[in-house]
């Protein structure tokens, strides 16, 4: 709990602006209202100590009215006038004191017209004498405040007639604390009397209504006060003076008070004021309850606001938690669990979006974890589940005491069925074959893998090599169907490698491995089906030794040169043979040249090989020469030969030491060797032809090449692939296969060689369809060098005119 | 009442020269006609005293003394009738005569007698504002001016010493004398303070 108020959560800081704001707003608002109250409390004590001020001169006009009324009432007293009229001093001031206890005066004074004083209830009253002949000038009876020994009166004065004129009488009133104190029942105003005067120049406080315990006090602050706005010394102060009384002191007045000054009377040096006062905090008092209220709604306001904002911070937090938690899920892995819905706001959009994700992600997780183990295009296993599922049928042939075969097909020509018919079509291509293959491998159990590219693999549990050969069997029996897509019929081949567990190995790799060795053996040789062997191998043991052998061979001169007569169809003689290879093993006999050419071209020995095959042609050739047999000779170059950057220079080495014609040496290149590098191979093939050498293309037909680059070639002759002219007798479209070879040859001045004539037919038929050379059992088996010379003399052409041909051929001639 | 009393001083004394009547006006300071002023004049061998019986009158009508200025003679008894339905109390404390008729109506009984020269200020003590003055002269030869200022009075031939009286100096001092010369039949006199 306390992580979702830490200040960085969301949440938090939701809480906290919200707060902080209506905090902020309630403070300013608090603040302002504080202000506002402090200005208006102020305001209104002004204007009440105004009106105070008002209410106190007219309290004392009143209180001045009631008594000139009385002192009037004096005057017109028949006894008084009578008293006065006996002109006798004691009787006079004894009337005076009845008199004047009568309406409660503190002082009667009379005095004649002249002004000269006649009686007085007190001593010293002649002081008053020039105040009052100033006050009489204004009207016929006259109030006035006046000082006197320090003391503040109410002064009213009164004419005396008998009818006329006769003298004044003056009456003097204190004014007495009660007088103070009606004023502050009147208007609640506080009211302080102070003097000063010629004998006491300082400001005496007089009588309050705030009693004698805060008289020092309220001296003290008042001097204060008055210093603090500057008022003038002998004069009142016009400012309000602000004064802070004491609280604890018994008076009615504490704390801020507001004080008017108000000049009740000036005489000479003596001065009197009345000081007003209100206090500021009782003036505030009712704002007071006011602010606290304000304050208490405040403080509901921020309970109500925070626990709204709590709630809403968490409406918006807890599903920004929950999907938080799922995001962490997916991020760990775990895209099964879906997310809770959430409402239609914009969290449960932002949940909506997440949902969509996790199940986007998991769509391409599963589809990743299928291209890992899946191959997209056919949608067999790839090669990795291949060796997985390859290693667990190991385990269980070995338990079961079992064999295992892996069959590894990889098909003939595709990249030129890519090439020329596209990518799209290679594709479907692709599938149909994986279809065939799913459908040939029927067992339960039996695997197809698609490895990459055109390979494909098949894992065959319980399967020994034969059972894996007739698989293999049933397998290229099914290619010689051809497939037809979209208009285009493709004829496929492939090579297919088996090795079997546990004789060729015992794990998964090494079992993949030399399947693969068999297979290219097989795609080399154009074999078909090869079992690993081996021999194969050229990092096996065996091959190391088939490798020595070979080396031994070559010192040892085990290598024999046999030679395979080529006929004119024109003329009927010899004009020539194809050089071939022979082992003649001291122990093994005879050793065919499948059993070690391609096994020469994987360790690159083939260099040797065809170095040996052109010296070797090179001398027989001389010698023919010399025996008057002017013969070419035909030599197969590999790939490598073709790649080799040695071997014009070799060759024309050769040609200088057995002093032959070039142009009597045909170097044959397949069509694949040209099509696996046809940069260089162009290059070489262009300085061999340079230096005057035949060039031929052996097995024309299987290899796709584009005619655009057979126009290019230097070269001089085309041998047409031996399978098209086994198969024309019977296959008309391959007999017209080989009328458009001939006729494209032709027309780029080519010389035709048609090889695997076994019949007179086909001579017949090759001769009607111009075919210009061929070579083949129906003429004669390769034979040894030596016997070359005497079979050629004795060779005659065959009698062919009883062949007949079909008339379908007829037509096609 | 005024011709009367001269009547009966031509009957009581012998006069040494033949009176003839004088007329005077009296002016204020300012040289304006002065109403309701006494005018004095002390003719050689004239009794100060009035003869016995001699009276004035002074009547309250309407609330008010009629006349509100009366000269009599030292010794002169006067009537205070009252001619109102309220009653009057009247009184006077000035020093030539003091004296109080209280609540009256009708004409009070006996008669006040003036016996000192001098100014005395009536006032009822019911009626603030009524008021009247008697001036009391020792010598028979007096007057009150009228509205335009202006009286007369019989004399012998000659210059006698006269005052002039007038509300307006109060009830103090006696105003200082001036003379009269009766030549012509008439002279003016001033008010003067005393």
């Amino acid at each position: 709990m306390s992580e979702l108020f830490s200040p960085r959560r969301l949440q938090f800081r939701i809480i906290a602006f919200f707060l902080g704001l209506l905090l902020l707003v309630q403070v300013a608002s608090l603040l302002l209202i504080g202000h506002s109250i402090g200005v208006n409390a102020r305001a209104a004590v002004n204007t009440e100590l105004r009106t105070g001020e008002r209410v106190f001169a007219r309290l004392l006009q009143t209180n001045a009215t009631s008594l000139t009324d009385a002192a009037r009432v004096l005057a017109q007293d028949y006894g008084f006038r009578s008293a006065v009229a006996t002109k006798d001093a004691a009787t006079l001031r004894s009337a005076l004191e009845n008199h004047g206890e009568r309406i409660g005066a503190t002082l009667a004074i009379f005095a004649d017209g002249a002004f000269e004083l006649q009686a007085a209830t007190r001593d010293g009253a002649e002081r008053f004498l020039p105040t009052l002949g100033r006050m009489v000038n204004m009207v016929d009876s006259a109030q006035k405040v006046a000082l006197l020994d320090g003391d503040v009166y109410q002064l009213v004065v009164v004419p005396v007639r008998a009818p006329v004129l006769i003298g004044w009488v003056a009456m003097g009133f204190r004014i007495e604390e009660s007088l103070l104190r009606e004023m502050r029942q009147l208007s609640s105003i506080e009211v302080a009397l102070l003097t000063r005067g010629t004998e006491s120049p300082d400001w005496a406080l007089k009588r309050s209504t705030l009693g004698s315990a805060v008289a020092d006090t309220l001296l003290a602050d008042w001097r204060a006060a008055r210093s603090a706005v500057r008022a003038p010394a002998d004069g009142v102060s016009e400012a309000n003076l602000l004064m802070d009384l004491p609280a604890g002191l018994g008076s009615p007045l504490a704390g801020e008070v507001l004080a008017r000054e108000m000049l009740l009377g000036r005489d000479g040096d003596q001065q009197a004021v009345a000081v007003l006062m209100r206090s500021l905090d009782e003036a505030r008092a009712p704002y007071r309850r006011l602010q606290e209220m304000l304050l208490g709604f405040t403080v509901a306001a921020i309970v109500v606001f925070a626990i709204g904002s709590v709630f809403t911070a968490r409406r918006i937090t807890t599903p920004l938690r929950s999907l938080t938690r799922s995001a962490r899920k997916l991020g760990a892995g775990d895209y099964t669990e879906p997310l809770p819905a959430q409402g239609s706001d914009e969290i449960g959009e932002l949940a909506h979006a997440f949902e969509a994700m996790r199940e986007a992600v998991q769509e391409r997780d599963e589809k990743v974890r299928r291209l890992a183990y899946e191959d997209d295009l056919t949608k067999l296993p790839n090669r990795e589940q291949f060796r997985t599922d390859l290693r667990d049928a190991i385990v269980v042939a070995r338990e079961q005491r079992q064999p295992c075969a892996v069959l590894m097909l990889d098909l003939d020509r595709f990249k030129h069925v890519n090439d020329v018919l596209g990518h799209r079509f290679g594709d479907r291509l692709l599938r149909q074959v994986a279809l065939r293959l799913q459908r040939e491998a029927g067992r339960s159990n039996d695997r197809v893998a698609r490895l990459g590219g055109d390979e494909f693999a098949l894992l065959l549990p319980g399967a020994d090599a034969d059972v894996a050969q007739a698989v293999a069997r049933r397998i290229l029996l099914g290619f010689e169907q051809p497939i037809t897509l979209d208009d285009h019929t493709v004829d496929l081949g492939a090579g297919i490698g088996i090795a079997v567990c546990p004789d060729h190995g015992l794990d998964a790799d090494a079992l993949m491995g030399h399947t693969e060795i068999a297979m290219y053996a097989a795609k080399r040789g154009q074999l078909g089906v090869v079992v690993y062997d081996t021999a194969l191998d050229s990092g096996s043991e065996a091959s190391l030794s088939l490798l020595s052998e070979l080396r031994r061979a070559v010192e040892q001169e085990q290598l024999r040169l046999y030679l395979q007569p080529k006929i004119s169809l024109g003329t009927g003689e010899v004009v020539g043979a194809e050089a071939l290879v022979r082992w003649q093993h001291p122990q093994r006999g005879l050793v065919p040249p499948l059993k070690f050419i391609p096994f020469a071209e994987q360790t690159g020995f083939i260099r040797e090989l065809t170095g040996w095959m052109i010296e070797r042609s090179a001398h027989v050739l001389h010698q023919l020469h010399v025996a008057g047999l002017p013969l070419k000779l035909s030599v197969n170059l590999s790939t490598r030969d073709l790649l080799d950057q040695d071997l014009p220079v070799k060759l024309q080495r050769l040609v200088g030491t057995h002093r032959i014609d070039p142009g009597k040496l045909c170097l044959e290149i397949t069509e694949s060797a040209i099509m696996d590098d046809p940069q260089r191979a162009l290059q070489t093939l262009e300085r061999l032809h340079t230096m005057g050498f035949r060039l031929s293309i052996d097995d024309f037909g299987t290899g796709y090449s584009s005619l655009a680059y057979l126009k290019r070639l230097p070269v001089d002759e085309l041998k047409i692939d031996q399978s098209f002219v086994k198969n024309m007798e019977r296959d008309l479209d391959d007999a017209k296969i080989v009328r458009s070879t001939v006729d494209l040859a032709h027309n780029l001045g080519l010389s035709v060689v048609a090889e695997g004539v076994e019949t007179a037919k086909a001579w017949k038929m090759l001769r009607a369809l111009r075919c210009d050379e061929v070579q083949g059992y129906f003429v004669a088996k390769p034979m040894p060098e030596a016997l070359f010379a005497a079979w050629a003399a004795e060779w005659a052409p065959p009698a062919i005119n009883e062949v007949q041909l079909d008339s379908g051929f007829a037509t096609l001639v | 009442m005024l011709r009367r009393a001269v009547l009966q001083l031509a009957l009581c004394g012998a006069a040494p020269a033949l009176a003839a009547p004088v007329g005077l006006t009296v002016l204020d300071a300012a040289g304006q006609p002065l109403a309701d002023a006494v005018v004095a004049v002390y003719v050689a061998g004239a009794p100060a005293q009035a003869p016995a019986g001699a009276t004035a009158e002074l009547a309250q009508r309407q609330k008010t003394f009629v006349p509100g200025v009366l000269a009599v003679q030292t010794g002169t008894a006067v009537q205070f009738p009252n001619f109102d339905t309220v009653r009057h109390h009247v009184y006077s404390f000035s020093p030539t005569k003091v004296f109080e008729i209280k609540l009256y109506a009708g004409t009070p009984a006996a008669p006040v007698v003036f016996d000192k020269p001098g100014t005395a200020v009536l006032g009822c003590n019911i009626h603030d504002r009524m008021q009247a003055f008697i001036r009391v002269v020792d010598t028979p030869h007096f007057a009150r001016t009228d509205a335009a200022g202006r009286a007369t009075i019989d004399l012998p031939p000659g210059t006698h010493p006269a005052q002039v009286w007038h509300a307006s100096l109060g009830i103090g001092a006696a105003p200082p004398s001036q003379p009269l010369a009766t030549a012509g039949g008439a002279a003016t006199l001033t008010l003067k303070q005393p």
